[in-house]
């Protein structure tokens, strides 16, 4: 037994004096571990931020949203706010989710026929290429600069005024660079040979597309719109000067009544609260929102996986 | 006007892309009910020969034709004929299986609910006559909800003849049918490339000489876009009448 465990020792010293003396004699070992070190010391760099944040909203909102006393728990989603902020955050949620809602009746379908007409049906390289061109360039423009079109545009020159309707349009614009180049990519990495299947049926160019090409195409659709949908139900500089703001939700689509909460601007506006008692309610709506984005992606991920097995 | 008897014929076909021409004064017919085998070198036009039969060479931009394709004595080509009739008549079979991304039912009943088959009763004695003639039935009819790209590569080969066959087409083009398969799930093919010609005109292109006089009944010689020789398989196998075919039959050009 002793000598089992002698031998165990003397093998592991033996492979660290090994090691040693490997590093001593070899320059290049050393430089070989350096290397190593180095890139894990890159990689822990680059997950601590994920950590570091979730530890932060959690330190200060966990109770708040997981908590059992008055006003904590589900009580803080499902309670509106009241005069004082002091109830929860029901009408940011509600806010949100349709602004999402109506953003993506918008962009979703806009941008997704814009794919299938660029990939499949345009001919000229030019109208494709300035398609691709402008959908880039509207991707890199800064949301805040985004927001202010909206409201310039939307609110005041369509006269549309801020409100739902207002904000959920301006979220589409962000919206349409995302879903038209994943999609794009999708239906690029469909197979010729499906497309020609079809139409050797005698299929039509568009009951191919429909039924053929989008549903090969289906998988790396959701993708690109589950990244979209993460992406806009976080955004706070858009919807600042185009949904307004609410204790309530909205009873109208236009106008005084459609003034919207949003979960990322009731985050912001919390925070920005000199009164002690929001901020624990802001971190909270910020771990709400951020299990809703999570939320959002596995569904989006189950459905996409369940349909590639079930059809590709 | 002359008797029509055949199926497909070709007068004076040339075909280019761009300013490059494929095809060089092609003159022939396909005999009905027989294997007509398509060999030649890759690059010599075969591909685009069968392509242009169900007007699939329309789908590249800088497609163009002269001469006359016959479908039963009608210019497939004359503006106002329709296409998807057309394709509906002359079936398609590609080199790699591409089945649709749905299930083998859902794979067969594509094309017959395109034309118009809505009775349940009917797609699905069209579903169980297709993969019958295909010599798919007994080994997938236990499974027609699964996904159809989860078959074998010779299953889904077959799939995909049995969905060529699901609009009755009296003609049917394959376009090297089993040089992406094993040798086992090729010879199956073959074997029912064979059975097939019964009831249907069958077009075969192929680069494999020997598969070419396994199961055709007469053989054509495409070299550079010019159409050498063609004559019954026989003939082309046992005295070619071309130096060049003879030198490809003999594996010394190609």
């Amino acid at each position: 037994m002793s000598d089992e465990g002698q031998s165990i020792f003397s093998n592991r010293f033996l492979f660290l004096r090994e090691w040693i003396t490997n590093v001593k004699q070899s320059r290049r070992h050393l430089a070989d571990f350096l290397f190593k070190a180095a890139l894990t010391a890159i990689v822990v760099i680059i997950i601590a931020p994920f950590f570091l944040i979730v530890f932060q909203v959690a330190s200060i909102g966990f109770w708040q949203v997981f908590g059992t006393g008055r006003g904590q728990g589900i009580e803080f989603f499902l309670t509106f706010p009241g005069v004082g902020l002091e109830g929860g955050i029901r009408n940011a949620i509600v806010g949100t989710v349709e602004l999402v809602v109506l953003a993506s009746a918008v962009g979703i379908p806009l941008s997704v026929l814009g794919a299938v007409y660029i990939n499949e049906y345009a001919r000229s390289g030019l109208v494709r290429n300035i398609v691709e061109f402008t959908s880039d360039v509207l991707a890199g423009i800064p949301s805040i600069v985004i927001g202010a079109f909206g409201f310039t545009f939307l609110a005041s020159f369509l006269n549309l005024g801020m409100g739902v309707l207002a904000g959920s349009l301006t979220l589409a614009f962000m919206m349409i660079p995302t879903v038209l180049r994943t999609t794009q990519e999708a239906l690029r990495a469909v197979p010729m040979s499906l497309r020609e299947g079809s139409l050797a049926l005698g299929a039509t160019k568009w009951s191919t597309t429909w039924n053929v090409t989008m549903r090969a195409a289906f998988p790396g659709l959701v993708t690109g719109v589950l990244l979209a949908i993460g992406r806009i139900m976080g955004e706070t500089a858009p919807l600042i000067f185009t949904a307004g703001n609410s204790l309530s939700v909205p009873t109208e689509l236009v106008g005084s009544g459609s003034w919207v909460a949003s979960i990322p601007y009731t985050i912001w506006a919390y925070i920005s609260d000199p009164r002690e008692y929001l901020q624990a309610k802001a971190h909270g709506a910020a771990l709400g929102l951020m299990l809703m984005v999570l939320a959002v992606t596995v569904v989006a991920n189950l459905i996409s996986r369940k349909v590639t097995r079930r059809l590709v | 006007m002359v008797e029509i008897s055949h199926n497909i014929e070709i007068h004076n076909l040339s075909t280019w892309f761009g300013s490059k021409k494929i095809l060089r004064d092609i003159t022939c017919y396909f005999r009905d009910n027989s294997v007509t085998a398509i060999m030649g070198p890759s690059g010599c036009g075969k591909s685009t020969l069968l392509r242009t039969l169900n007007r699939l060479n329309d789908l590249v931009p800088s497609f163009r034709r002269e001469g006359v394709v016959l479908f039963r004595g009608q210019d497939i080509y004359k503006p106002g004929s329709s296409v998807y009739e057309l394709r509906k008549r002359i079936g398609m079979v590609f080199q790699k299986p591409n089945p649709f991304p749905m299930s083998v039912r859902d794979n067969i009943m594509y094309g017959p609910k395109l034309h118009g088959v809505k009775d349940d009763n009917e797609l699905d004695k069209i579903v169980e006559d297709s993969l019958k003639r295909a010599a798919l039935w007994d080994e997938v009819k236990d499974e027609l909800d699964q996904p159809a790209p989860n078959l074998s590569g010779g299953q889904q080969q077959r799939l995909c003849i049995a969905r060529a066959l699901s609009v009755d087409p009296p003609v049917l083009l394959m376009d090297e049918p089993v040089s992406s398969l094993d040798p086992l799930s090729a010879g199956k093919i073959e074997e029912l490339i064979v059975e097939l010609k019964k009831d249907y005109t069958i077009i075969l292109v192929t680069h494999n000489v020997q598969q070419a006089f396994r199961v055709s009944d007469e053989a054509a010689f495409l070299y550079l876009g010019e159409l050498v020789e063609f004559n019954s398989t026989k003939k082309i196998a046992v005295a070619p009448q071309d130096e060049r075919t003879e030198a490809f039959i003999t594996g010394r050009i190609g």
